[in-house]
């Protein structure tokens, strides 16, 4: 039963769903500092690249995991300073940051491409847990960035809940002047938040070379995942455990037309692959109305660069 | 260190400053692409040389790179129309799908039995029709419900990619070639419905109806009634209702001609290049570097074309490179070039427009 | 017990002074806002700063709480000199402010946002504790709110009651609310005074600013006086009345030019209002207003800010719509059908916020010449360059040139482009001309102030209506014929100018019933 197409796929949207959750992830800590970061794809690509190749010179899985993330922080840098500093307009300067990165990680990559990657992520069982009827091989049977995706969707749920910090950064996307009349630091969390966003985008596209298909192509590497990314972080409502359940959604959907295939049921991929995007509009036109805009939604001073008002 | 940055608005620009600025992003740009190229062991001169001489020394090389920045100019139209009124439509490559979608409809439906010039007028027409409907839920939403037009437009630009797709791939739709069957391809527009180009050249009457549409938009902003009611909706939504200007009709109709002028992108690749529904001619990326054009030429209409061109022959520089003997330069070369000039661009911008201060903070006395 | 005892009755002489300035001065750009002011809070009062807008008090409790640093001059904390940099050192020295707009984030509970960016809350939040001290705190000074409501379903009364927690969680002693009942109902303000005055019985000072005679009567052991940024005087409550303090605080008039019109006055008038009424989140921000102005008059509506005045010039120029009631101009019903049908029955407008509402920021001048004016498909720039640039050189305007930004003018020359505009509009041909304008000279030197009031005067002369709205009393006195005082949304008060004394003004805007 455990080998059955079914469960087969639902363990296969498990591995997804995580650089999708991954880099939404840290989309989300940068928008709930107001920070939109456009720049996604891009991160994710250098990251994917850099990754690849570090792992290619290093054979270590989790140096080349660590250098890919940062080569992701170093571009969200780019970001920082434009529009947090220079007060750049953040779509401009996102989009910029996706061509800018798409072009780099292609050039670098052009002679990496299609080389197999000698190392990468494998499932590691958890005994006989994993032998559990269906729920075996889809949780108990993945590998560890998975588990490390699932853990880290809660640890940012806490902090943004449970931590003054967090409290302080959600006030901050919420409304800065306030936010600075209490005294937090505006500008320096909007840095911190950038540059995780991009460490963790970086790590999704890190994980998408280490783990999924350890080899690089700018074409399939990402595959426009960075935008299906930043449409999770709406359609989870800026919430991130709504948004790990989302990326399950996303991947499964991902997932969902080879199974079909498989099971001779012709349903069109492409229109399977647009679900994300329109379910991501209608949770934004239904949600965004106005009684519910009160409590869910975007923070309030998401797009908007903070200028002190001094006399 | 108790520094901080201020910026202040600069009163008066000197002329000087708004050229110093794009010329000192693509030094900049160069410098930091040169790093890479030597890092990868290319010689940086003569790649930036073979560049310059594929877009911009031939004519064809000069034809070639005004073909690219013919949907360029469009999709910087419609980008700038919208973000002059601080609207985010950033959706202009879904809606050049759907005009590619609308415009090839007409010109494989209608082109056969129409003479030239109805059967192109078709295409445009249509396609401009499509780039508004599928802006439409872009606009109702953002006028009616105020919802956020950034994500809807972003969102809907992969619902237009994955239709074109579809209707291709996924599908035997009416666009689909059924002549080919190892690799499916679009149906081709009839003849009749195509925009001439000029001689052997690559480029032709859908550069000249581009620069004449950017002209259009140029007087619809600066000389009617439309464009001085869309500057002040955009400028100061309070002015607006103090002078009676129906500011949700206004954000409406801009967004749906945004749209529309994203749609025009689709309809005349279709009817001047690709004679085809092609998701593969209609790369990922025209939409999204309209954008950026429009915001480096200020979402001047005029500006746009420059900015284009310029661009333009940078994208096109990059696909002669790969051919280039000897240095088997990779055409990504050029759009990390395209992406590095922006980010430059971007920041030599706020020079231009603000003044910065480092303010040192009071000393703390106790 | 001390909780019985009444404010006021303790000797003065035996308590501590919590908090003083001495000798402070501020000036800002073009502005002396507090000229050598003293002042002196005692433990355990309620101070009141009174004064009318632009009087000072802001600035002098900004300084006292750390937002603005005085040029001259020293603030003493319990007999130390003090030197605040930031609200935040304030409140280190258990000094609060309550500001008149709120500081608060909607979308987080009480609780959250009376912890936010406090130092001493652990890194791992207690929101139970905090919860609990939030309600600890709103029980004992009579503050009931719920600390695990969400702001946003919170009433204007409650969000204030959640920013006096916000200040009484972090320590202070010093209290100053900044116009705390300009936003609350009647009963809301009785609510905060009992508050008030649970704060002092347990030693905790108020410094109180308003300049609502009544309730600084009611609520106050002392007041101090302000006026164009200096303390005209200081009073224990229980010793003066209310007449007495409106005399401090309007002051003998400034001399100014009395200007008054002919007294022929058209047979009907050019703008009307009958039983006008608005309603916002169930309060009425005007309340059955009926009034006329004809042409060849000026018709001033005085009051202190907030009581209606926007909403009034608004509603008249057909912008809001009214709940209930009809405006006309020239008999036209033009109530709510939109700025471009009032303009065509014959009014003009000259709104308060002249860069960003009358003016387009963005927008060259000759652009915002044809702001209000009828416009063709193709926009005729050059009727308008041509009398802007008339305007420029006839109101010596100073401006760049009729195609710089109109974002370069200083006030003085905004409002004069700006009525350039509408009143040459009023002055054409045509039966009705009515012209309503928001602050005439708020912020203008005097030479500037004094062309715009020659200005409005000539339109009255010329058979134009005019509906001035101003804050500045004695503005209103020297121009209109006949004063309205508007007080929470009612007219208190109406009459020729000549016949109403300051003092009656002054009590009517005030809010005292005599």
């Amino acid at each position: 039963m455990n080998n059955s197409a079914f469960v087969l796929m639902l363990a296969a949207s498990m591995v997804a769903a995580t650089p999708i959750a991954l880099a939404a992830l840290g989309e989300l800590l940068a928008e709930r500092s107001g920070v939109l970061n456009l720049g996604v794809e891009g991160m994710m690509l250098i990251g994917a690249v850099v990754a690849f190749q570090t792992g290619t010179k290093t054979g270590n899985l989790w140096v080349a995991l660590l250098v890919g993330s940062l080569a992701g922080a170093a571009l969200s840098a780019v970001h920082a300073v434009l529009t947090i500093t220079l007060r750049a307009s953040q779509i401009v300067t996102g989009l910029s940051l996706t061509i800018f990165g798409t072009g780099l990680a292609t050039f670098v990559g052009k002679s990496i491409e299609g080389m197999p990657l000698a190392v990468d992520f494998r499932p590691t069982p958890w005994g006989p847990l994993a032998d559990l009827p269906v729920i075996g091989p889809v949780l108990f049977k993945q590998d560890p960035i998975v588990y490390a995706t699932i853990v880290l969707g809660f640890v940012i749920a806490f902090y943004l809940r449970r931590t003054r910090t967090g409290l302080s950064l959600r006030s901050v996307g919420e409304s800065p002047a306030t936010a600075d009349s209490m005294g937090i630091p505006v500008a320096l969390f909007r840095y911190i938040h950038v540059l995780l966003g991009g460490l963790l985008a970086g790590a999704a596209g890190a994980y998408l070379v280490l783990g999924q298909v350890p080899s690089w192509s700018q074409e399939s590497t990402t595959g426009g995942l960075g935008w299906i990314a930043l449409a999770l972080v709406v359609f989870a409502s800026w919430q991130p455990v709504r948004l790990l359940l989302g990326a399950f959604l996303f991947g499964f959907s991902r997932q969902l037309n080879f199974f079909l295939q498989g099971q001779g049921v012709a349903v069109p991929a492409e229109l399977l692959s647009m679900l994300p995007y329109l379910l991501t509009i209608i949770v934004l036109v239904v949600w965004g109305s106005r009684d519910l805009r009160r409590r869910v939604g975007a923070p309030d001073a998401l797009g908007i660069a903070y200028v002190r008002d001094e006399r | 260190m108790n520094l901080r940055i201020r910026l202040e608005r600069r009163m008066h620009q000197r002329w000087w400053y708004s050229l110093l600025a794009p010329t000192s992003a693509i030094v900049a740009a160069l410098c930091v692409g040169a790093v890479f190229l030597a890092v990868k062991g290319f010689d940086p001169v003569a790649v930036y040389r073979a560049l310059f001489e594929a877009s911009f020394t031939s004519l064809y090389g000069i034809t070639d790179s005004l073909s690219v920045a013919t949907p360029l100019i469009m999709t910087g139209l419609a980008a700038g129309i919208a973000f002059r009124m601080n609207l985010f439509n950033i959706g202009a490559e879904g809606q050049l799908y759907a005009g590619a979608i609308a415009g090839s409809w007409a010109g494989i439906a209608l082109g056969k039995n129409l003479p030239p010039v109805l059967a192109v007028t078709a295409v445009l027409v249509l396609s401009v029709l499509g780039g508004m409907l599928f802006a439409l839920p872009v606009a109702a939403f953002k006028a009616y419900l105020g919802t956020n037009e950034i994500i809807t437009s972003l969102m809907l630009t992969f619902v237009g990619l994955y239709l074109m797709r579809f209707l291709i791939y996924g599908s035997t739709s009416f666009w689909r070639d059924p002549a080919v069957t190892n690799f499916p391809q679009g149906k081709k527009i009839a003849n009749a419905a195509w925009l001439p180009l000029f001689g052997s050249y690559r480029t032709g009457w859908g550069l000249v109806l581009v620069v004449l549409v950017a002209f259009a938009v140029w007087a619809l902003v600066k000389y009617t009634k439309v464009g001085y009611d869309m500057s002040v909706v955009g400028s100061s939504p309070a002015a607006a209702r103090y002078a009676g200007i129906p500011s949700k009709r206004v954000v409406l109709g801009a967004l749906l001609l945004s749209g529309g002028l994203g749609g025009l992108a689709g309809g005349v690749e279709v009817a001047s290049r690709a004679h085809a529904l092609d998701p593969n001619g209609l790369a990922l990326g025209l939409g999204f570097s309209g954008i950026v054009v429009a915001a480096l030429a200020r979402y001047h209409p005029l500006g746009i074309i420059v900015v284009a061109v310029f661009l333009g022959g940078l994208r096109n520089a990059g696909a002669a490179l790969q051919s280039m003997p000897g240095q088997r330069v990779p055409a990504e070369v050029s759009l990390m070039l395209q992406g590095a000039i922006l980010l430059f661009a971007i920041g030599a911008e706020i020079f231009v427009r603000y003044r910065l201060h480092l303010v040192r903070r009071p000393a703390v006395t106790k | 017990m001390s909780d019985n005892v009444l404010p006021g009755t303790t000797p003065a002489s035996s308590r501590g002074v919590a908090l003083a300035a001495r000798g402070v001065t501020k000036r800002f750009p073009g502005v002396l806002a507090n000229a050598d002011v003293d002042f002196e809070l005692l433990q355990g009062e309620v101070h009141t700063l009174l004064g009318e807008n632009g009087a000072g008090k802001s600035t002098l409790a900004a300084m006292l709480c750390g937002l603005y640093q005085p040029d001259e001059g020293q603030i003493y904390r319990s007999g130390k000199p003090i030197r605040l940099r930031s609200p935040r050192e304030g409140l280190a020295h258990g000094i609060g402010m309550v500001h008149q707009h709120f500081r608060l984030i909607p979308r987080f509970t009480v609780a959250e946002n009376v912890i936010l960016g406090d130092p001493k809350q652990s890194l791992l939040m207690k929101p139970g504790e905090a919860e609990r001290r939030v309600g600890e705190i709103s029980e004992r000074f009579g503050l009931p709110l719920d600390p695990r409501a969400v702001v946003s379903d919170l009433t204007v009364g409650q969000r204030q009651r959640v920013e006096i927690v916000k200040v009484l969680y972090r320590g202070a002693d010093v209290l100053l609310l900044d116009e705390p009942t300009a936003v609350l109902t009647p009963q809301e303000a009785e609510t905060l005074f009992a508050t008030v005055r649970s704060m002092t019985s347990e030693g905790k000072a108020v410094v109180f600013i308003s300049h609502k005679l009544g309730e600084v009567m009611a609520v106050s052991d002392r007041v101090t006086v302000m006026r164009a940024g200096r303390v005209t005087g200081e009073v224990a409550t229980k010793d003066t009345s209310a007449r007495n303090l409106a005399e401090l605080m309007v002051g003998r008039p400034v001399e100014q030019t009395v200007r008054r019109g002919t007294g022929q006055t058209s047979a009907t008038p050019y703008l009307e209002a009958h039983a006008v009424r608005l309603a916002d989140a169930g309060r009425n921000v005007l309340d059955d207003v009926t009034l006329s102005v004809h042409g060849g008059e000026i018709v001033g509506i005085a009051g202190v800010a907030g009581n209606g005045q926007r909403e009034l010039a608004t509603t008249l120029a057909g912008i809001t719509a009214p709940t209930s009631g009809s405006v006309r101009v020239g008999g036209v019903d033009i109530g709510g059908k939109g700025a471009k049908a009032a303009r065509h029955a014959g009014l003009t407008f000259v709104p308060e916020d002249r860069l960003g509402t009358g003016l387009v920021p963005g927008l060259s001048l000759t652009d915002n010449m044809l702001l209000t004016r009828r416009r063709s498909f193709f926009v005729n720039r050059r009727a308008a360059r041509a009398e802007l640039a008339e305007a420029i050189e006839r109101f010596e305007i100073k401006a760049p040139g009729t195609e710089a930004e109109a974002r370069v003018l200083s006030g003085g020359n905004a409002q004069k482009v700006l009525l350039a505009r509408e009143v040459s509009d009023a002055a054409k041909d045509g039966d009705v001309r009515a012209l309503i304008v928001s602050s005439p000279t708020r912020g203008l030197d005097i030479g500037a102030a004094e062309f715009v009031r020659e200005l409005l005067h000539q339109v009255r002369v010329d058979g134009g209506a005019v509906l001035v709205i101003s804050e500045d009393l004695d503005e209103v006195r020297s121009l209109a014929d006949r004063i309205v005082v508007l007080y929470r949304g009612q007219i208190v008060l109406s009459g020729a100018s000549e016949e109403l004394t300051v003092e009656q003004i002054g009590m009517a805007m005030a809010g005292v019933k005599e």
